[in-house]
């Protein structure tokens, strides 16, 4: 066993933290609240190669896993921008595409997510299907040469930045058990019949949310990704990766909280001490930090078994408790560092209120802690399925 | 164009420095990274070669323990080789020793031009690159805020107090770069990646055909006698701003005879 970094995801670790440094959570905040984009921070990262790290080498990407993009994606967190296209155009839609997609698709696709020009969303839930992915209703139905989607999708991120989405859609039901046969489709943003609409919600993140109503949006056939009918089994290949994202995201914030909080505590004084001195404030943070550690530490694991065997049931086990702990951390650290600092932790110069809606997110999307605690019950322990 | 870069693998300066207490030497036993101010010679080393139409940049270091961490970082920028003098002879080097060390290594390297920093982030001498002109019977052309080739000759302009000087030399030559000469790249996925297997020469005192008595502490003609902390900054003048602080700006910067 070794948990030695290696050279080389240190000093991608290193060129990523200088690239954002370059920013920082100032630059990303302003432009969450401005309703713009953050495309200087995405193409100067994109332009080392970085957000296409796990896009295979022939097709001009990184050649490496999993465990470089979340590297990636921690170290922009860590410098106060967490992106969260990252966690659904290289880790799902890239993923899921080098893996089922055509030799057309491949090399339609995943040269230009390799430079990181190409930005794919994923749409995967709906109203009325939220963590029951069997349930979805939205359909696509062959019609001749093309498919012909109809229903709706909501929280779906950053659709205004995309210039495509992956849809997971139903294309028959199972006589057996009745459940939905789901098909995937790489559907463009401006498809005719396709309506997107801003969801607000009270996440300060330059990427916005949508809800996208389908009406008979007509797909060419070469659109579907996979086999028609296998697109569950399909998606799951991308949501481990999508687990492991929304971890290292939030184990970057709580390295930016502590980092924080620590500088904070350290040199704010009062009545002639620095507060850090006082246990009051020093333990909880110190408890923060070995929630961070051992987050990190199951999320490198998870990334770990993804890159060497994506459909090992422990990837998925690993995965889970990766993003449960990861963000669980991130709450309590940003949660800490905002306590820390008194009032100045919810004043806006000091950068971390704002941070509250996408940590708070992350206990939330893109699994929920009760359906990970479901999980490992059933799962991992082998009680009853209690749902 | 070849250029030889000399490139310092130095303790991080972002954790605490530690002394040797016999030989008040920085210990530099530790894992090493690349120097800050000679990323800005290997940019320039790379834009220089790029623009001569090709040609290969060679690093040049002497560290302890095989140390490659921030050689690794230099070939992952986009140098092509790295050229790494390594010998437990040459603990206790001075600078006259690490120069001595420095030329005969980059001899090997047949560079058209060699390019160093002002000075290291950690010693802080500034004496080695013209040390190791002298030894080679190269120009030095320090304080370089520019540089560019043409034919022959190395174009640079040189950093003064009063503004610039503008020196043409004959190559070969050593010049050394300040820390605005150009902005260096951050190491692209695939240069780190490519970084891994690039060679790296890793080469003793013996193979470098100098005498071990003449480098390393026995060499050394420079001994550091005594280290004191540095004085503690002044507390400053406090000055309470009732409309007419630009003055005390001003007057202050004259003072300083800035402006």
């Amino acid at each position: 066993m070794d948990f030695a970094a290696s050279e080389e995801l240190t000093m991608l670790r290193q060129s990523v933290a200088a690239i954002a440094s370059r920013f920082g959570h100032e630059y990303y905040v302003e432009r969450a609240r401005a309703d713009e984009r953050t495309d200087e921070l995405w193409n100067a990262v994109a332009e080392g190669g970085f957000l296409g790290v796990n896009v295979p080498e022939e097709y001009g990407g990184g050649g490496g896993g999993i465990t470089e993009l979340a590297a990636v994606a921690e170290e922009l967190a860590a410098a106060g921008c967490p992106l969260l296209v990252i966690v659904v155009s290289p880790a799902i839609c890239a993923t899921i595409i080098a893996r089922y997609g055509t030799d057309a698709q491949k090399q339609r696709w995943l040269p230009r997510f390799a430079t990181g020009e190409l930005k794919m969303a994923f749409a995967i839930t709906e109203p009325d299907a939220g963590s029951n992915s069997h349930n979805l209703s939205l359909t696509a139905t062959k019609d001749g040469d093309v498919y012909r989607l109809n229903g709706s999708k909501y929280y779906i991120s950053g659709v205004d930045e995309c210039e495509a989405i992956m849809v997971v859609t139903r294309t028959g039901i199972d006589p057996e058990t009745g459940r939905g046969r789901l098909s995937l489709f790489v559907v463009d943003v401006d498809s005719p019949g396709l309506e997107k609409q801003v969801l607000p919600v009270e996440i300060t993140a330059p990427e916005k949310q949508f809800t996208l109503f389908f009406d008979n949006v007509e797909v060419p056939a070469d659109r579907l990704v996979g086999d028609e009918g296998e697109g569950l089994r399909q998606v799951f290949l991308g949501l481990n990766p999508e687990r492991i994202l929304s971890a290292a995201m939030a184990n970057g914030i709580s390295r930016y909280a502590l980092d924080k909080a620590s500088e904070y505590a350290r040199t704010r004084e009062v009545w002639g001490t620095a507060i850090g001195r006082h246990q009051g404030l020093a333990h909880p943070l110190a408890k923060a930090k070995i929630d961070l550690e051992l987050a990190r530490l199951m999320t490198e694991k998870a990334a770990w078994l993804c890159d060497h065997d994506g459909d090992n049931p422990e990837a998925g086990e690993a995965s889970n408790m990766a993003k449960f702990a990861a963000a669980d951390a991130a709450g309590v650290a940003l949660d800490q560092a905002i306590q820390t600092h008194g009032g100045n932790g919810m004043s806006s110069e000091y950068g971390l209120a704002d941070l509250w809606g996408m940590t708070r997110l992350l206990r939330i999307a893109p699994v929920s802690r009760e359906m990970i605690l479901n999980y490992v019950a059933q799962h991992s322990l082998r009680l009853p399925r209690s749902y | 164009m070849n250029v030889a870069v000399c490139v310092k693998q130095i303790p991080d300066p972002a954790a605490p420095p530690a002394l040797d207490p016999g030989t008040k030497n920085l210990v530099r036993d530790g894992k090493l990274i690349l120097d800050d101010s000679d990323a800005y010679g290997v940019e320039m080393a790379l834009q220089l070669a790029e623009a001569a139409g090709g040609g290969e940049v060679t690093l040049v270091s002497m560290a302890p323990n095989g140390e490659t961490s921030g050689l690794r970082t230099a070939l992952a920028m986009g140098a092509a080789k790295a050229i790494l003098v390594s010998d437990p002879a040459l603990a206790g080097c001075d600078a006259l020793g690490t120069a001595k060390v420095l030329a005969a290594a980059l001899k090997r390297a047949e560079p058209d031009l060699i390019l160093a920093a002002t000075e290291s982030s950690d010693g802080y001498t500034g004496t080695t690159p013209v040390q190791v002109a002298e030894l080679m019977g190269l120009p030095s052309v320090t304080f370089a805020k520019k540089v560019s080739t043409e034919g022959g000759t190395v174009k640079v302009e040189r950093q003064t107090e009063a503004g610039y000087d503008e020196v043409v030399s004959p190559l070969p030559a050593v010049v050394t770069v300040t820390a605005g000469v150009v902005e260096p790249r951050y190491p692209s996925f695939k240069g780190i990646m490519a970084a891994k297997s690039k060679p790296v020469e890793t080469l003793t005192v013996a193979d470098l055909g100098l005498d071990a008595a003449s480098v390393g502490s026995a060499g050394a003609r420079q001994e550091i006698t005594n280290v004191a902390e540095a004085e503690a900054r002044a507390a400053g003048e406090i000055v309470v701003d009732e409309g007419e602080g630009h003055l005390k700006v001003i007057e202050f910067l004259e003072q300083l005879k800035v402006i």
